[in-house]
């Protein structure tokens, strides 16, 4: 099931581990994503922690955790081709994946 | 006429600033302009940074006017190695900024104005900012060809760019920044802004490059003074606030707690270097050492300001190998500066016999080796 964060932020969690991405809404308000800043596998995160940026035509815009976990991938096609962000955002322009810490969260 | 406000007024700030808790009620609705009495870059951008984390801007809108004293700024996913000439900056003292909006490259001196309008997220508006800018410029003089482009830069003539924009958006709040450039130093601009670094390749947010020119080069009665009270003026105009400027001091932890922190955060070398986005440098340079030209390749990956790989093509037993590898390992995981590299390669160089023609040319490739960062 995907979850969604006030901020537009969603979470699919699937045995453990948390797929983050923005959705749709973030994607059209942003406009065309020309970077991703992700963070480094192994960083803790706690719920609401800044863990990366997307600069945009528009803007850069921090990005927010959703949950309290531990990095465990980062979407390395994003550095080539941070448009995924736009063009799949819930699918290939998947943002990080992280372990859950507390589920009821 | 914009009436400034004296320092005294900075108590009553105090109380504006902060974020309201239950109860209290602002004394200034709508609007708020305020201008920094300082001249360094990383104080006037770390009150972005607490305008933009403690304010709240439901009721209010504000708008900073700053000026810094020479220095670089670039956006914060740039490369500075791609996008200025460090080298010069570090002769001429011109310092080197990363703030945190997205965007480009720029060079402020005191001939520059920036100006940062702070709203809400879902306030956040550029082109009416831009507009905004332009409609205070044409109402100073008429006669200026002044328009917004779409990429929300402005230009002087159809051609001259004379303002850039950048912006950040944040959990609640939102701001947008621009230069203007009144009268700032264009040959001092050019030189800077212009890497000499060779062999780079990176997905670091690239500048694209305009042609500037300063406004007071089209009106010389035109001064940042006139210019800064034209768009403040219009700003109280069209937010229907008090005319006034509030002076703010960036050093001033008890109208702003907690700045002294993001001051020196902003100055760490772990923010203005090491927040660029892996890059690699693949190049070639000649050594001239007495009668023979040596070729000298280098390849580096750099990540996070520290270089993680290093490859260094020398021409065989020109050095002794067991050196070289040496200064390969030392290299591995410092920073891509060149006090550091410097300074591993004198010490390096201690464990060494002393044998003027190792000395020499070992300098010569260390010196070499500097030239790249």
């Amino acid at each position: 099931a995907r979850k969604f964060t006030d901020k537009h932020e969603w979470i699919s969690v699937e045995n453990g581990i948390g797929t983050v991405g923005i959705s749709n809404f973030a994607q059209e308000a942003l406009g065309d994503v020309v970077y991703c800043s992700l963070p480094e596998i192994g960083t803790k995160l706690s719920k609401h922690d800044e863990f990366g940026a997307l600069e945009s035509v528009k803007a850069a815009s921090e990005l927010y955790s959703p949950l309290s976990g531990e990095v465990t991938e980062i979407n390395a096609a994003l550095a080539d081709n941070p448009g995924l962000v736009n063009k799949s955002c819930y699918q290939d322009g998947w943002l990080i994946k992280m372990t859950v810490e507390n589920p009821a969260e | 006429m914009v009436l400034q406000s004296s320092l005294k007024n900075c108590l009553h700030l105090s109380c504006i600033l902060r974020t309201p808790k239950a109860g209290f009620r602002s004394t200034t609705s709508g609007g708020l302009i305020i201008q920094s009495v300082s001249n360094d870059v990383y104080q006037n951008l770390a009150v972005e940074d607490w305008i933009h984390d403690h304010m709240n801007l439901e009721n209010r809108q504000v708008l900073f006017l700053w000026r810094n004293s020479p220095a670089v700024v670039i956006g914060r996913h740039q490369n500075p190695w791609q996008e200025c000439n460090l080298r010069l900056m570090r002769q001429k003292n011109i310092k080197l900024a990363r703030r945190r909006s997205g965007g480009g490259t720029v060079y402020h001196d005191l001939g520059n104005i920036n100006l940062t309008f702070f709203t809400t997220r879902k306030k956040y508006e550029r082109m009416e900012n831009l507009k905004l800018i332009v409609k205070a410029l044409k109402a100073l003089r008429p006669q200026l060809d002044v328009h917004v482009t779409d990429r929300y830069d402005i230009l002087l003539d159809r051609q001259y760019k004379i303002s850039g924009t950048a912006a950040k958006l944040g959990r609640a709040t939102a701001y947008h920044h621009c230069t203007l450039l009144c009268n700032a130093d264009k040959f001092v601009l050019s030189s800077v802004l212009k890497s000499p670094y060779k062999g780079l390749k990176s997905n670091a947010t690239p500048s694209v490059p305009a042609s500037v020119r300063n406004l007071f080069e089209e009106d010389p009665s035109l001064t940042c003074e006139m210019l800064l009270d034209a768009i403040a003026e219009e700003y109280a105009t069209q937010h229907q606030i008090d005319h006034r400027i509030t002076l703010i001091n960036p050093a001033d932890e008890t109208v702003f707690p907690g700045i002294s922190k993001k001051t020196k955060e902003l100055q760490t070398w772990e923010w203005v270097y090491g927040k660029t986005p892996k890059f690699s440098v693949s190049t070639c340079f000649n050594m001239v050492y007495k009668d023979s030209v040596l070729d000298v390749k280098v390849d580096m990956d750099v990540k996070h300001g520290r270089i993680e790989d290093c490859n260094i093509d020398l021409p065989e037993q020109w050095l002794p190998p067991a050196l070289c590898s040496e200064l390969v390992k030392s290299l591995t995981g410092s920073r891509f500066s060149p006090d550091e590299t410097s300074t591993l390669a004198a010490t390096l160089l201690r464990v060494c016999p002393h044998d003027d023609e190792l000395h020499s040319r070992w300098n010569l490739l260390c010196e070499n080796m500097v030239t790249l960062m």
